[in-house]
């Protein structure tokens, strides 16, 4: 800083330097790009790469950072399914994803719920998405969370919803019964172990179970999965009922109705919303699909309602 | 008899007096230079890092953001800690030695643990105003991923409190070990303790667990001898909204008042001893 001016010299050392940086930077960026382009698919496999530690470990290695390793393996986990979804074309379900070999999941849990082990939110996931991958794996770390949060009334609600995911209602409502003897659980836990005993596999049940996880699940992705749950809920319902007024026209008329337009008076007068052809729309806004040579109704490909 | 008794308690009290003025002005300096070496420039690393936590994190962890940030900030509040604890605290005494300014301040009456003291006192100072500002802009950062008033804002800081304990505790050691060793050994041992201090509670485990007496006599030495850091650690608790109670605090203050007392009387029992010519 001397206050003289910069030599020409100096001036095109300086501007030749700038030069070099930046073609240099774009040469970079032009060389990494037909690197990814060239690279080849990384085999699926091979990705699911192990953990070479265990959560404990990680854990005692971890010091005071433990809940912040644990921030980690959670959005790892997050990343992880969210990765192996877009690799798939079709739509998947998150409480169906048995198809996408999630087999790093269960350890990515896991160890995230070992460093924190009051962090709920992997417990949450572990309960929706682990049992179509590993249910002793959902189970086992769902107890653990029992055993480390022994007053957390919503860990035995995901406990719950899992057993009533295989079926198993006898032990969600004995599960739902604990919870609800806990301070603080909601007295709907103490309605769920009354349904899950007396109706278990109704529609009803599935619609309670996936109400509360909707209303309070923190979790985006689950909140998403469970108001699909609902919805399709609601389509299984309305097609019940279009199949029985189908069943009452063929009783006045002696045939199923041939198109949406034939049947669109019946439907006008339950003032239900159609499209120009007369089809009643799904829960998510696309059109029902005629079979009128089955008199059925089905959902069109397009619609946003799970078919499964 | 009694006017000379009183005579001599009153010099003492003037003398204490003089005594704290000195470390405040060494404090002040060492303070003053902390600032001019740009030590507070990590704020703005940590500001960054927040702003983008707080922007995407959201994308990120499923809902979590407060959880994340709560982790985040206080996790980096710790690690930048540790590292000006380490890597100013170290270079404290060095830096008068290798600058031949130590010969200037013990011409005048200043006591070798006077500025011990003064340069702790100093370097404390500096890492208040990184802790404070930092757990300031750890609020700001809830504020915004809340969208308003969020009850982490207050549960936050105790556990910035023990944290800005545990800190005093590892420039006390710091210190320590520079008033007889290099930087880089200073530094690297510093680094071990404060390892070491996080296993504590598995030295105790591990003191329980073994065959011989003189090992179960040793490892529980160590256990208490090595600083306790696991009970500065409320970091993952304070994400879940959980403040430790006012007792625990109290005690860990105590705890660390009392083991800064030991290491720094340790400091000037060792500094004392060296020769500067």
């Amino acid at each position: 800083m001397t206050g003289t001016p910069p030599s020409r010299s100096e001036l095109t050392k300086t501007t030749s330097l700038v030069l070099v940086v930046v073609l240099g930077l774009l040469s970079a960026v032009a060389t990494v790009r037909w690197l990814d382009a060239r690279r080849a698919p990384a085999d699926l496999n091979v990705e699911d790469e192990k953990l070479y530690l265990s959560g404990t470990a990680i854990r005692r290695m971890s010091m005071a950072f433990n809940g912040l390793a644990a921030d980690w393996y959670w959005m790892r986990s997050l990343q992880y399914v969210g990765r192996k979804i877009l690799q798939r074309p079709e739509n998947v379900e998150l409480d169906d994803l048995q198809a996408l070999n999630l087999k790093a999941l269960a350890p990515l849990l896991d160890t995230a719920t070992t460093l924190d082990p009051q962090f709920m939110e992997p417990y949450e996931y572990a309960a929706v998405v682990l049992p179509a991958v590993d249910v002793q794996e959902a189970i086992r770390i769902t107890r653990k969370g029992i055993e480390a949060n022994p007053n957390a009334w919503r860990l035995y609600q995901h406990l719950g919803y899992i057993y009533w995911q295989q079926h198993d209602y006898q032990a969600a409502g004995e599960t739902y019964g604990r919870g609800a003897s806990l301070p603080g659980a909601p007295v709907w836990m103490q309605a769920m172990k009354a349904k899950m005993e007396t109706e278990g596999g109704s529609r009803s049940t599935a619609r309670a179970i996936y109400k509360q996880m909707f209303e309070e699940s923190a979790d985006t992705e689950v909140k998403e999965m469970a108001r699909r749950r609902l919805m399709q809920l609601d389509s299984l319902d309305e097609r019940d009922v279009l199949r029985k007024l189908f069943e009452s026209f063929r009783e006045k008329l002696g045939h199923c109705p041939t198109s949406w337009k034939e049947f669109e008076p019946v439907l006008k007068n339950l003032r239900v919303p159609l499209d120009p052809s007369g089809a009643p729309f799904d829960p998510s806004g696309v059109a029902y699909v005629l079979k009128n040579e089955s008199c059925e109704v089905e959902l069109d490909p397009n619609s946003g309602v799970p078919a499964k | 008899m009694i006017a000379d008794s009183k005579a001599i308690e009153k010099q003492e009290t003037v003398r204490r007096a003089h005594s704290w003025g000195r470390i405040g002005a060494i404090a002040r300096n060492t303070f003053r230079e902390a600032v001019r070496d740009r030590v507070l420039y990590n704020l703005v690393l940590f500001v960054l890092l927040l702003t983008g936590a707080a922007i995407f994190i959201g994308e990120l962890s499923g809902g979590q953001e407060r959880k994340v940030i709560v982790d985040l900030g206080l996790s980096a509040m710790l690690l930048f800690g540790v590292f000006i604890a380490i890597f100013v605290g170290v270079g404290l005494v060095y830096k008068e030695i290798e600058r031949r300014t130590i010969y200037a301040i013990f011409s005048k009456p200043v006591g070798r643990g006077e500025f011990l003291v003064g340069k702790y006192l100093g370097l404390c100072l500096t890492l208040l105003v990184n802790v404070a500002v930092m757990g300031v802009g750890l609020s700001l950062a809830l504020l915004y991923v809340g969208r308003g008033w969020d009850p982490l804002i207050v549960t936050i800081w105790p556990a910035v409190l023990l944290l800005y304990l545990e800190l005093m505790i590892l420039t006390a050691v710091a210190l320590l070990f520079s008033s007889f060793s290099s930087p880089a050994l200073s530094a690297l041992l510093t680094f071990f303790v404060f390892i070491i201090g996080h296993f504590s509670a598995d030295l105790k485990t591990f003191a329980a667990s073994l065959g011989s007496t003189a090992s179960r006599w040793l490892f529980a030495g160590l256990y208490y001898l090595l600083p306790n850091f696991s009970h500065y650690s409320m970091i993952t608790a304070a994400a879940h909204g959980q403040a430790p109670p006012a007792s625990f605090v109290i005690g860990a203050a105590v705890y660390a008042v009392v083991y800064i007392a030991v290491v720094l009387a340790t400091a000037t029992i060792i500094f004392s001893r060296r020769n500067f010519k």
